[in-house]
């Protein structure tokens, strides 16, 4: 490959938090990997798992949520919230085949600058390793001249010429 | 699991097989009779002395002591080890690849010349660790079957077994503190002997580090200054866990009596052997002959 | 929602920040670019926006170009944002319709070496700010008016200070002290470096005004319960503890502890001297009334007895707890001693003979255990000479990596206070730096020194008792020398670290506030706001902050107290505009918004035929958006951080438009 694959990275912060500490990281003049483009919110609890499926859908190699250390919430509970949601939305974009590993929630405080720069770091490095992300860009549908139907025949179209002929398994008998 | 942990290769080092060999069938036959398998680990070298190789180049000692511990991972079995600086060489380096990619890719490089590659998939105990954590007190309480008698006994913890504190992990920490350890005075008094206090106690025997073979009377000296201590509380022996420690108290008294005149008698035991008189086997059977400093005077108390 | 316009004539300022920015990223590039943006109609940069000629381009701008929004390129949000926000509503400007696009602390300042790759960054950046500056609407900031109050949690002289400046500018001030007087670690110390003032004579007159300030309600042996509220407006539920005594009646005369017959350790005197089951805790307590530990007492009725028609001791007292309504809160919660028993080899706890720096302050303190003399705790002797080991557990990777500030001159100070009390003693102080760093205070090692203090420049590797006298080995280096050194010590002094409360922990979680790494509790700016925590209207003052000195405390305590007024003074707060807004006709009622709220400020009301709605309290609304990311219908918009406002930054970074 003539150039490195660079990642591009959708990190989304919390505003008390970590977008402090990555502040502090600035005014530290830690030098780190510019593959992070941040979000602030004022709380991680903000964070509706719809914008992490977005930013996968526009062609996003990683999401980076990061926020205020487990019971250090500056709204008490936002982060456990996000904490859950992002889990679950982890399991959801593995259904979609993309590697869990590209979505991460990590917890740094305002003091901790040099703390945020090792984890966009390993998250690079992580990501460098993975390749960039398998979702093709979004096909430009009005573009394309068609609606959205034109692109589901197709797909049905397929799946009906792969599963030809093949017995489909009953579905099992629900106990009382 | 703790069947695992009761089957273990035992990586021998240099001092016991060539010098105190009782260290070494003391050390196997005691850990039979509480239910541990010690198999041979064949092609084992030196571990390298930490002191010595760890001073003169970092790679080089980690790259050895891996070779070691990969004999071990062949086997699929964890490691023991019976000296302390061979705990320091296999434990510190065992850990530090398996924490360290970059480090381990080094020393997987040298090891390559030897078509062999270290995996980091076992653990590295020292025996009395073992003996303590997996094995237990009451179990080393009941495999007594001529108890010691109250005698009297220096205990010498030693330098690498414990140090640095901050790079030791043991189960039960506390016993394994660094500064007032507990777990060698237990399994001493759990023979029916008397573990006893004496100034300075977790000081240094003066041989590690290099420092025999750089400065042997400086060694002597420290080594001169312990035994004063324990003399002035009156122990009847002392008890170590590390082969080099044994040298130094045992042959270290002949050298102290010829270089400051100091004569001192008192027999000098590893763990292993104390804890085989106590399950009933004989002088003999323990290699305790080959010991510089005889052990005659200690075995009447015993009886 | 509104169906306002959006904006479509976007100004962008780059700021160089000297050299900054413009040092990595080549302004006039970015300018350019910026220009390419949909909606962008102005572009302008100069060397410092946040100065007056920068703001007034804004301004200017505004009016010429008929801006509607404006997107700062510059530094972080959290420093100057409002800036920019005043000076966007000095151009006419509804404030909300700004954005910060930080090209600073986000990348010129963390990709030096990389000014391309830095560049691309900025851009993308300031893409995403104009994107979301097109979906901004105008909010209003709401005021709400404030508690005419202030509460000061902890009496030590960091709280006493600060309630003395409160209550003389006419506030009332609630002071809450967990123990049974008020005082703090102050009243423990005898004399204070380096002027060797006597510690309690020049508390004592402070501890006095507090009891008697008319503005000031002191509320001893009592702890924070709760906190609910919001800025300008907080209820604290205080719990006040049974005291077994009742306050108005006792007249502090002692004859009930005269006759209790259970002794315990005084804590006062750090478990050097006793006090019985009924005490004060020392001669000269603020407020002077008895309190019962009930752990220890016996109900033996005796006190009861004694008390007689006083009628001062309630056995069934009950904790009782009061909800108290302030605007504003200081934090002044002072510290402990590091438990200095976890550095074994000092054997702290084991020997008789090694004690710490505050147990010291006690045995030489006239009015202490020992009436001033100091003794060998294991055979009442006096010492021929004392040990004391400074950075004792602090400046230490294993223990507490930072300093403790204050122990080289206590130590010093307690050097002199030997060699003036007990001609003959010598003071050995085993040092690693002296640290005299304030007024006078470099002036007072010299006299130490010259008063014939010993001085070895080296680590205390571990101490050992001799069995028999119980004196004191304490091994060491003398790196000055460049040998070990053995020192035959009838006593040793631990200059023990300096750490929070464990309790200030509790307390931090009911305020909501952050601490830093170091256990203390953090402070809004480490340079410009020691004083502020990042929760607006809650304050800090003291060693709860960080370890410090008496001078520096007060200073802190004073600033404190200033700020905390302000709101009072202003009779009103501004709130945040960001709180979380219904759409009646989407909101279906179910419920899941309400459950979410941390802050309890969402209410569902029926209405009419088993429906409901819900609703939010602006007042009670911090902001946080977890309810609005839940809501299946999206029934709940964040005002300023809206979905299509977040959706839109995203979609700006992916999916580059215009430019390169």
């Amino acid at each position: 490959m003539a150039d490195e694959f660079e990642p591009k990275i959708l990190g989304i912060l919390c505003n008390w938090c970590t977008y402090a500490g990555s502040d502090l990281a600035g005014t530290s003049r830690i030098q780190y990997p510019p593959n992070v483009r941040v979000i602030r919110v004022m709380c991680t609890g903000r964070i509706d798992p719809a914008f992490v499926m977005e930013a996968f859908s526009l062609g996003a190699d990683a999401v980076l949520i990061s926020g205020c250390h487990i019971g250090d919430c500056h709204y008490i509970a936002g982060n456990y919230k996000a904490r859950r949601r992002i889990a679950l939305t982890r399991k959801v974009i593995e259904q979609f085949g993309i590697d869990p590993r590209r979505l991460k929630m990590t917890f740094v405080s305002a003091s901790e600058g040099a703390l945020w720069a090792e984890v966009v770091k390993d998250m690079v490095n992580t990501i460098k390793k993975l390749g960039p992300t398998p979702v093709q860009k979004k096909v430009d549908l009005h573009a394309a001249g068609g609606h959205a139907a034109a692109g589901a025949d197709e797909d049905l179209a397929e799946i009906a010429k792969a599963s030809a002929g093949k017995k489909l398994e009953a579905a099992p008998v629900q106990k009382k | 699991m703790s069947e695992a942990k009761l089957k273990s290769s035992l990586f021998l080092g240099c001092i016991a097989p060539n010098r105190y060999p009782g260290i070494e069938v003391s050390t196997i036959k005691t850990a039979k009779n509480l239910g541990v398998e010690l198999v041979d680990l064949k092609g084992a070298g030196c571990c390298p002395a930490p002191g010595a190789f760890g001073s003169m180049d970092l790679l080089t000692w980690e790259a050895l002591a891996a070779r070691n511990i990969c004999l071990s991972e062949q086997m699929g079995l964890d490691c023991t080890v019976v000296c302390n600086g061979c705990y320091k060489s296999l434990y510190d380096v065992n850990e530090k690849l398996k924490a360290n990619p970059v480090e381990m890719e080094k020393v997987n490089g040298i090891l390559k010349l030897a078509d062999m590659q270290y995996k980091g998939s076992i653990e590295v105990r020292h025996v009395a660790e073992q003996l303590y954590n997996d094995v237990g007190i009451k179990k080393i309480r009941d495999s007594v079957v001529q108890p010691l008698n109250g005698i009297k006994v220096g205990i010498h913890y030693g330098c690498h077994l414990l140090k640095p504190g901050r790079e030791r992990h043991f189960t039960n920490a506390e016993a394994f503190g660094t500064e007032i350890p507990r777990f060698l005075d237990e399994m001493v008094e759990a023979l029916g002997a008397r573990s006893m206090d004496y100034k300075d106690k977790m000081m240094c025997c003066g041989a590690g580090g290099g420092v025999r073979g750089y400065k042997k009377d400086f060694a002597l000296d420290m080594t001169n200054e312990k035994l004063k201590n324990m003399q002035a509380v009156g122990v009847d022996c002392i008890v170590d866990v590390c082969p080099f420690c044994h040298l130094q108290f045992d042959l270290g008294q002949m050298e102290i009596a010829e270089k400051f005149g100091d004569k001192y008698n008192i027999p000098v035991l590893h763990y292993g052997q104390l804890l085989g008189l106590a399950q009933g086997m004989s002088p003999d059977e323990l290699g305790l002959e080959a010991h510089q400093i005889k052990v005659d005077s200690l075995l009447d108390k015993i009886v | 929602m509104a169906n306002e316009k959006k904006p479509n004539r976007v100004g962008v300022f780059i700021c160089h920040c000297g050299t900054n920015i413009a040092g990595v990223i080549p302004i006039d590039q970015l300018r350019e670019y910026a220009m390419t943006l949909p909606n962008v109609v102005h572009a302008d940069n100069y060397t410092y926006m946040c100065s007056t000629p920068g703001q007034e381009k804004i301004k200017t701008a505004i009016k010429e170009h008929n801006l509607d929004a404006v997107v700062v390129a510059a530094c972080s949000p959290r420093l100057h944002e409002p800036t920019f926000r005043k000076a966007s509503a000095a151009g006419g400007l509804n404030p909300f319709i700004f954005e910060m696009a930080n090209i600073r602390e986000q990348s010129s300042w963390i990709h030096m070496k990389e000014p391309e790759r830095a560049t691309e960054k900025a851009k993308d950046i300031v893409r995403m700010s104009v994107a979301r500056a097109s979906l901004l609407e105008p909010l209003d900031t709401k005021y709400i008016p404030v508690e005419k109050a202030i509460m000061v949690i902890g009496a030590g002289v960091a709280g006493i200070q600060a309630a003395l400046e409160i209550a003389d500018s006419g506030i009332t001030t609630y002071l809450i002290e967990k123990d049974p007087s008020i005082g703090g670690n102050m009243s423990r110390l005898d004399k204070t470096f380096p002027t060797l003032d006597c510690s309690q004579c020049i508390l004592t007159p402070k501890m006095v005004d507090v009891d008697r300030h008319p503005n000031i309600k002191t509320l001893t042996y009592t702890e924070v319960d709760k906190v609910d509220g919001y800025i300008g407006n907080f209820t604290v539920t205080v719990r006040r503890k049974a005291r077994g005594v009742k306050e108005a009646e006792c007249n502090g005369c002692g004859d009930c502890a005269a006759v209790c017959p259970v002794t315990k350790g005084n804590e006062f005197d750090l478990g050097l001297g006793p006090r019985k089951a009924i005490y004060v805790p020392f001669p000269q307590a603020v407020p002077l009334k008895y309190t019962i530990d009930f752990d220890s007492c016996i109900k033996c009725d005796l006190c009861v007895k004694k008390c007689g028609d006083k009628n001062a001791i309630d056995l069934n007292m009950k904790d009782e707890l009061v909800e108290i309504k302030v605007g504003t809160i200081i934090v002044a919660t002072g510290f402990d001693l590091y438990e200095i028993e976890k550095k074994e080899e000092w054997g702290y706890g084991r020997y008789d003979n090694v004690i710490t720096g505050l147990q010291f302050e006690r045995l030489i303190n006239a009015s202490g255990p020992t009436g001033g003399k100091l003794i060998r705790p294991s055979d009442g002797q006096k010492p021929h000479n004392v040990a004391f080991v400074l950075c004792a557990g602090s400046r230490d990777q294993d223990a507490n990596p930072y300093c403790s500030r204050v122990c080289c001159m206590y130590s010093l100070k307690h050097a002199h206070q030997i060699m003036e009390k007990m001609p003959g003693t010598i003071p050995y102080l085993f040092y690693m730096d002296i640290r005299a760093f304030g007024k006078a205070y470099e002036e007072f090692y010299y006299r130490i020194q010259d008063e014939g203090a010993k001085f070895v420049r080296g680590r205390v590797s571990y101490i050992e008792e001799d069995p028999v006298t119980k004196n004191c080995i304490v091994h060491a280096e003398d790196t000055l020398l460049g040998t070990p050194v053995t020192l035959d010590a009838d006593m040793v002094v631990l200059a023990s670290a300096i750490v929070p409360k464990e309790t200030t922990e509790l307390l931090r979680n009911k305020l909501t506030i952050s601490r830093s790494p170091d256990k203390f509790l953090l402070e809004a700016h480490p340079k410009l706001n020691p004083f502020s925590t990042s929760t607006d209207a809650i304050f800090l003052a003291g060693c709860c902050q960080g370890p410090k000195d008496i001078p520096d405390t007060v200073a802190q305590a004073a600033g404190a107290a200033a700020a905390a007024q302000v709101p009072i003074n202003q009779g009103k707060v501004a709130l945040e505009p960001i709180a979380a807004k219904v759409n009646d006709d989407l909101c279906s009622g179910c419920g899941v918004c309400g459950s979410l709220c941390p802050y309890k400020a969402i209410t569902l009301s029926e209405i009419g035929e088993g429906h409901r709605r819900a609703s939010v309290n602006d007042a009670m609304c911090k902001g946080c958006g977890t309810c609005g990311a839940a809501c299946p219908a999206k029934a709940i918009t964040m005002q300023h951080f809206k979905n299509e406002q977040i959706r839109a930054q995203i979609a700006a970074l992916f999916t580059p438009v215009g430019g390169a």
